[in-house]
C-alpha cells in the first residue's frame, strides 16, 4: 500500500500532474476567499477545463480546488468578519476576534495551519480505511447495493433541511428526474413526453451544475442592490507577520483536540452530503464543550480557530472515502468528481481501487500534496487574495454562468445538456424558494439509475422480495435507512434540531 | 384557508407526481421480461405523491409566516431572461456573437454603467472572457463550441 503511495506521490510530482494540482489549489484558495462563492460553484467551474484532460491531471485540479477552497474561506473570515463560505463560519467566531485584537496573522495562520496538520490526519484515514471499506462492500450483491443506495438518501433527507418529509420529498423528485428517458432493460422511453432528446435520460452533471450555480446565484442576486455595507469599502491590508514555530507549536501542544476535532471532521465528511458546513461548526462545538475555558470562546482563543480549521480540512479526506469505496459522494464537490470520472468511463466503487491502483493512488497522492501546495500558495499570496472581496459579482456571475453553459454542453457537445441546465436552474431556484433541501435531490439524481438497475437486477435474479431484509447486510442497511428517519423525525419533535447544517448554506 | 410556502411546494409535487404517474399507465409491458419499464417508475412516482401529500397535509398545521421581505426578484426574473435569451439565440448566433452580447447584456442588468469608465471596463469583460474562453477551449481543450446557424462563426 505505502509504496503505491510513494509510487502515486513520485507520479504527482511531474509537470503533467503538478501544474493542475496546483492551478487547482491556487483557484481553490481564490474561490474560498471569495464570499458567497462555495466550492461546488469553483469546482463546477473548473470542471469544463478537465474534460480535454487525462483522468488523473482532472481530478488533481478538482482536488487542489477543494483543498484550497477549504482553506481559503478562512482569510476574509479571520481578518474582515466575512466566511468565504459556509465551512469558515466558525472559524470567524475566534479568528475574527483575533485579527481585531491585533493579531491578524496568528490568526490567519493558527487557521492556515491547522487546515495543513487536519487535512494530514484526514489524509491517513483515507489511505488507511479506502482499501479495507472497499473489500467490504465487495461483498455486496444487487439486494445490498439497493439497501444501501436507500440507506445513503434516507440519511441525507434525515440530515438536511428542518423537514424530514421534505428532504424525502426532494431525494424522490431526484429520483423522478432519473425515470425520465429510456428504460434500462428494454430501452423504451419513459416520460419523454416525446421529446427527441430527453430519450438518452437525463446525465447529472448538467442537473447538479444548473441546480446549485442558479440556487446560489439567484440568491445573491435577489440581494443586489439592497445591501448598505460594501465590505471592500473599509479594506485595509493588516501586517501579517508571524513566526510559524511559535503558530505551528500552538497547534501540536493540543494533540487531543487536533486529533478529535479532525475525527469529528472525517466522521461528518464520511456521511453523505453534510459538508464542511457542519464539520466546522460541530468541531468548534466540540471544542468548547471539552474545553477548561469555554468562556475564552468567541472573544479569540486559538482553540476555535484550530478546531473549526482542522476539521472542515479532514472532512475532505471523509468525503473521498465514500465515494472511492462505495462509489457515493460525500458532498457536492466528490459527486463532481463522480462525473468527471464517468465522462472518462471510470466508475468509483468497491472494484475501483484494485481496477485504477494508479489512478487512486494517484488521488492520495494529489490530496496529500495539495496540502503543502496550498501552505505554499498561501505563504506567497495571502496578502493578495484579501483583495478578492473588491471584484464586483456584476463580473463574477456572468463569467461563472458561461462556464456552466460551456461545462454543461462539452459533456457531449450538443445543446441538449444546455437545456437540462436551463430546467434544473428553474427547478433548484424553485426548489430553495419552496423551502426544499438541494443535497437529497443531488444525491437521488445520482444515485436513481443505480437504485433501479440494482433493483431491477435483485428481482430479476430472485422475485423473492423477503431477501432484501433477510440477507444481513441488505437487512441492515434497510434497518438503519428505518431507523434514521425515525430518529431524524424523533430529534424534530424534540426541537432538538441544532443550526449546525445551514439549509440554504448546505455544501451540497 | 391560505396555503404556506411548504403547502404550495407540496401541491405542486402531488400534481406533478400524479401526472408522470398517470403517464406511466401507458408505458406496456413486454413479455419477454419480468419487470416492465413502468414498475420502478409507478413506485417511485406513489413514493413521490405520498411525500408530496405529506409536505401539503402538514403544512396545514404551520402558521403563515412572513417572508423576510426585500428580495430584488425583479433583478432574479431580469438575470433569467437574458440567460433564456443568450441559450435561445448559442444555435442561431454561435458561442462567440451570443457570449459577448450575453456578458454585457447582464453586466448591465446587475449593475447599468454610470461612468464612461465602468462602459469600458464592460465591453472589455464581454470581449475578453470570450475570446479567452473560446481559445482555451477550442484551441488547447478541444471542445468544439456551437456555431451560428444564422452566422456560421
Amino acid at each position: 500500500m505505502y509504496e503505491l503511495l510513494l509510487d502515486g506521490i513520485q507520479n504527482l510530482l511531474h509537470l503533467k500532474y503538478f501544474v493542475p494540482l496546483a492551478i487547482g489549489t491556487l483557484i481553490g484558495v481564490i474561490g474560498g476567499a471569495m464570499p458567497g462563492i462555495t466550492n461546488t460553484m469553483t469546482v463546477i467551474m473548473v470542471l469544463p477545463f478537465t474534460f480535454g484532460l487525462e483522468p488523473l491531471q482532472g481530478l488533481s485540479a478538482m482536488i487542489g480546488v477543494y483543498i484550497g477552497g477549504e482553506s481559503g474561506g478562512l482569510i476574509t473570515s479571520c481578518l474582515l468578519g466575512i466566511p468565504g463560505k459556509p465551512s469558515s463560519v466558525a472559524t470567524m467566531f475566534d479568528g475574527y476576534p483575533m485579527s481585531r485584537k491585533g493579531e491578524p496573522g496568528r490568526a490567519l495562520w493558527l487557521g492556515i495551519w491547522a487546515s495543513f496538520f487536519g487535512g494530514l490526519l484526514g489524509g491517513i484515514f483515507l489511505v488507511g480505511t479506502t482499501g479495507p471499506l472497499a473489500s467490504l462492500a465487495l461483498a455486496f450483491g444487487p439486494w445490498e447495493y439497493f439497501s444501501l443506495f436507500i440507506f445513503a438518501l434516507s440519511m441525507v433527507a434525515g440530515l438536511t433541511g428542518a423537514s424530514i418529509a421534505k428532504g424525502l420529498l426532494s431525494g424522490a423528485v431526484g429520483l423522478v428526474i432519473t425515470i425520465i428517458g429510456n428504460d434500462p432493460v428494454m430501452g423504451q422511453p419513459r416520460l419523454t413526453l416525446g421529446i427527441g432528446w430527453l430519450e438518452g435520460g437525463i446525465p447529472f452533471l448538467p442537473v447538479l451544475i444548473g441546480v446549485f450555480a442558479f440556487a446560489q446565484i439567484m440568491g445573491d442576486v435577489e440581494k443586489m442592490g439592497r445591501s448598505a455595507v460594501d465590505p471592500a469599502a473599509e479594506l485595509i491590508i493588516p501586517k501579517l507577520v508571524v513566526s510559524h514555530a511559535k503558530v505551528i507549536w500552538e497547534i501540536l501542544s493540543r494533540p487531543v483536540m487536533l486529533l478529535w476535532t479532525s475525527f469529528v471532521g472525517v466522521l461528518i465528511g464520511v456521511l453523505p452530503a453534510i459538508g464542511g458546513s457542519a464539520a466546522n461548526v460541530m468541531a468548534y462545538d466540540q471544542a468548547k464543550k471539552f474545553s477548561s475555558h469555554p468562556e475564552r470562546f468567541g472573544t479569540g482563543t486559538p482553540e476555535g480557530i484550530i478546531a473549526s480549521e482542522a476539521a472542515n480540512n479532514s472532512n475532505v479526506g471523509g468525503s473521498l472515502v465514500t465515494i472511492m469505496a462505495f462509489g457515493i459522494p460525500g458532498d457536492a464537490v466528490t459527486a463532481v468528481m463522480l462525473g468527471a470520472l464517468t465522462i472518462h468511463g471510470i466508475q468509483p466503487g468497491p472494484l475501483f481501487i484494485s481496477q485504477e491502483p494508479k489512478l487512486a493512488y494517484g488521488i492520495f497522492a494529489a490530496y496529500i500534496l495539495g496540502h503543502f501546495i496550498m501552505i505554499a500558495i498561501m505563504l506567497v499570496g495571502v496578502r493578495w487574495f484579501l483583495r478578492i472581496v473588491l471584484v464586483p459579482k456584476s463580473i463574477l456571475f456572468p463569467i461563472i454562468l458561461v462556464l456552466c453553459v460551456v461545462g454543461a454542453y462539452a459533456l457531449n457537445n450538443t445543446m441538449a445538456n444546455v437545456y437540462v441546465l436551463v430546467l434544473c436552474g428553474l427547478l433548484g431556484y424553485g426548489m430553495v424558494k419552496g423551502g426544499l433541501p438541494l443535497a437529497p435531490l443531488i444525491l437521488g439524481v445520482i444515485l436513481g439509475d443505480q437504485i433501479e438497475i440494482n433493483l431491477v437486477r435483485s428481482l430479476m435474479t430472485d422475485d423473492n422480495l423477503w431477501l432484501f431484509f433477510t440477507r444481513p447486510i441488505s437487512g441492515l442497511l434497510l434497518f438503519l435507512s428505518v431507523a434514521s428517519v425515525l430518529f431524524a423525525l424523533w430529534q424534530h419533535k424534540r426541537g432538538q434540531k441544532k443550526d449546525a447544517v445551514p439549509e440554504d448554506g448546505a455544501d451540497f | 384557508m391560505k396555503l404556506t410556502r411548504d403547502g404550495w411546494t407540496g401541491l405542486a409535487c402531488l400534481i406533478g407526481s400524479l401526472v408522470l404517474f398517470a403517464f406511466t399507465l401507458g408505458l406496456r409491458d413486454n413479455p419477454l421480461v419480468p419487470i416492465g419499464p413502468g414498475f420502478y417508475p409507478r413506485i417511485v412516482l406513489a413514493i413521490t405523491a405520498v411525500l408530496a401529500g405529506w409536505v401539503l397535509l402538514q403544512s396545514f398545521w404551520q402558521p403563515v409566516r412572513a417572508g423576510k421581505g426585500g428580495e430584488n426578484y425583479s433583478l432574479v426574473a431580469g438575470v433569467f431572461a437574458v440567460f433564456f435569451l443568450y441559450v435561445g439565440a448559442m444555435p442561431f448566433l454561435g458561442f462567440r456573437i451570443s457570449t459577448v452580447l450575453f456578458m454585457a447584456a447582464l453586466q448591465w442588468t446587475l449593475e447599468p454603467p454610470r461612468a464612461a469608465k465602468a462602459r469600458v471596463v464592460l465591453g472589455a469583460t464581454a470581449l475578453i472572457t470570450t475570446v479567452v474562453s473560446y481559445y482555451l477551449f477550442e484551441g488547447y481543450l478541444q471542445v468544439l463550441l456551437p456555431r451560428g446557424r444564422w452566422t456560421d462563426f
